[in-house]
């Protein structure tokens, strides 16, 4: 299961858009909906549609998880008339997200479970109702869309085939270490770089997964897919610090069945 | 008369308690989840480049505290910006805020910053240094701490070669300069409603009646004010969202934080104001111990004072520009297009 048929799809009007000021210089969009799948779908779309058109003004744009921080030149627009072009923008471009683009790539992340690397998979488990093997068997079937890049670059992935939710931790971490992979709700994120986090630790990937001296510092980006494939312990040393990149340029498409079988 | 841009060696003696390369931040960074970052005094690190030449957006040097020392191998021209300090070449003090034109092999100290956090050292050319994303600014957590040490050389590729006049001899430029007043006991910060200000039952008053005192644990994320809060009341969960640079947090604590320029996404904590644009430059300046007050101003006068503020560095660079033609100094080349009226950089 993927993001692909989100319910944007079934769209027929644009979506209301809220947007709020947040100081001078900002505005922050939110798309009115119950469902909060449908809210990040559209969100992202939104996100993408702002990318292309570049709003007369606008300096920079933050993805939340369910919202768009749009930074401004408050000397070049008021909040009011960019909230006017971001409303022209999606009236225009709508907000149904268009067929998977064919720049998405899939990426094969290994990671290592055990007891220093995995120190709250017996809590995931515990509160799922299920064994740490079937939590990992769920979280290795899933094939996860990055829905934006987080702290320093980090993938924030939605799309975690668990029964139910996963609670943060009551007192979140000082320091994660880098390559951890970690889980909340139905999200999951790697950790790039040393820093404090407050989602349960499950593994570790021994790859690199944000390099600044490659260009550019990471091979994914917002959009790509993302599964995860438990490798022994003893696969680490074979693996640490590589630079990951992606296992394919993405899912096989309809057309190209049977095609593509050859390839690397 | 303009000459080619010939490299010069800049050699760091001493480098303060923590100097690095510095400019005015990185663009289009956020939505790979790269906060801007650049100079927390963005009013202070544009003066420096624009009074030797440069475009603003030109790497310069940001100095934080103790002595920070340099010699050129060449004669340079260069700029200091930032709190009040001490700038001695070759022991005699020379001013901020103005076109500094050394000789070669001069040195020159930079000592006693006082009343804040930060000096801008801007030199008349372009600065080699490593970039991320576009820019010279640091970013430590993701391993680009851009941090000079003392003994290191810098290169600097300047068109400068020496300047003299007949009529002129230092200080040589009477240019409308626009420095900040740090004098103050207590800074005064300007502050617009932020989202969650309406819930927040007395918070008005509170920051505009109260002082607060900025706290050891501050950094580039953010300022964290010691000082009375009050916390919203019946908010839903707040899922992580982006925050403009000048939010005020208060978390579960009874702290107040103003996030700065290397802040990245928060969840679950109400933002009950956020300094307004023209004040971000002051705030970059506050050191631990600083007493500040607030006070709330509407949209339109916190855009209004911003443009002042622009409209001030815009005269400076024309006159600068008009100066530099007029004498045959080197201008940047960038520097001519960026004094057309576009969006000004954050």
């Amino acid at each position: 299961m993927t993001t692909h048929t989100a319910p944007a799809g079934r769209l027929r009007h644009p979506p209301e858009l809220e947007a709020e000021p947040f100081g001078d210089s900002a505005l922050m969009l939110r798309i009115k909906h119950d469902d909060a799948d449908f809210r990040r779908a559209a969100g992202s779309r939104l996100r993408d549609v702002l990318l292309e058109v570049r709003p007369y003004g606008v300096l920079d744009i933050v993805a939340g998880v369910e919202s768009l921080l749009v930074e401004f030149d408050c000397l070049a627009v008021t909040h009011e008339q960019l909230a006017q072009t971001i409303r022209l923008a999606v009236a225009g471009n709508g907000l149904e997200p268009g067929a998977p683009s064919a720049s998405r790539s899939l990426f094969v992340i290994p990671m290592v479970v055990s007891e220093e690397f995995s120190p709250d998979l017996p809590d995931v488990a515990e509160e799922l109702g299920l064994s740490p093997e079937a939590v990992l068997q769920q979280f290795q079937s899933s094939v996860l869309t990055i829905n934006l890049l987080a702290a320093a670059m980090a993938p924030m992935m939605g799309g975690v085939r668990f029964p139910g939710q996963v609670s943060r931790c009551v007192e979140p971490r000082t320091n994660v270490e880098p390559g951890s992979v970690m889980v909340a709700g139905t999200n999951a994120i790697i950790q790039p770089f040393p820093g404090p986090s407050g989602w349960k630790v499950i593994g570790r990937t021994p790859l690199t997964i944000c390099d600044i001296r490659q260009n550019p510092a990471t091979s994914y980006k917002p959009g790509d897919l993302v599964r995860f494939e438990v490798v022994p312990e003893h696969g680490w040393s074979r693996l640490e610090g590589q630079f990951l990149r992606a296992s394919s340029d993405g899912p096989p498409s309809d057309g190209a069945e049977g095609g593509n079988n050859d390839l690397p | 008369m303009t000459f080619p841009e010939h490299p010069i060696s800049i050699k760091v003696s001493e480098a303060g308690w923590l100097s690095t390369f510095q400019d005015l931040g990185r663009e289009n960074s956020e939505f790979m989840g790269v906060p801007c970052g650049g100079a927390a005094d963005q009013r202070s690190a544009a003066a420096a480049n624009i009074l030797v030449g440069n475009s603003r957006k030109a790497a310069c040097l940001e100095i934080m505290g103790g002595r920070f020392a340099f010699t050129a191998t060449h004669e340079v021209m260069c700029a200091v910006t930032g709190v009040p300090a001490e700038v001695t070449v070759n022991g005699d003090p020379v001013a901020m805020w103005e076109p500094l034109c050394l000789p070669a092999g001069a040195r020159v100290v930079l000592s006693k910053a006082s009343g804040g956090m930060r000096n801008y050292l801007a030199f008349s050319g372009e600065l080699e240094t490593a970039r991320f994303m576009g820019s010279a600014a640091p970013e430590s957590r993701m391993g680009f701490p851009q941090q000079l040490a003392p003994g290191q050389t810098v290169t600097l590729h300047s068109r400068y070669r020496g300047f003299t006049h007949p009529f002129l001899t230092q200080p040589l430029f009477r240019l409308p300069v626009p420095v900040p007043d740090f004098s103050p006991d207590v800074w005064t910060i300007d502050v617009v409603d932020g989202p969650e200000t309406d819930r927040t039952p007395g918070i008005r008053k509170l920051l505009s009646s109260s002082h607060y005192t900025v706290g050891a644990k501050s950094n580039h994320v953010g300022l964290r004010l010691d000082g009375p809060v009050v916390h919203p009341e019946g908010l839903g969960e707040i899922v992580s969202h982006g925050v403009p640079i000048g939010a005020f947090e208060i978390p579960h604590g009874d702290e107040l934080i103003i996030l700065g320029r290397s802040r990245t996404l928060t969840a679950g904590y109400p933002i009950v104001a956020v300094a307004a644009k023209a004040s971000l430059s002051m705030l970059g300046q506050a050191s631990p111990g600083r007493k500040m007050t607030f006070r709330w101003i509407g949209n339109d006068q916190a855009v209004e004072q911003y443009r002042e503020q622009q409209r001030g560095l815009a005269h400076l660079e024309d006159r600068v520009h008009a100066l530099f033609a007029a004498v045959g100094l080197p201008v940047s080349a960038s520097f001519a297009a960026v004094s057309s009226p576009s969006p000004a950089a954050a």
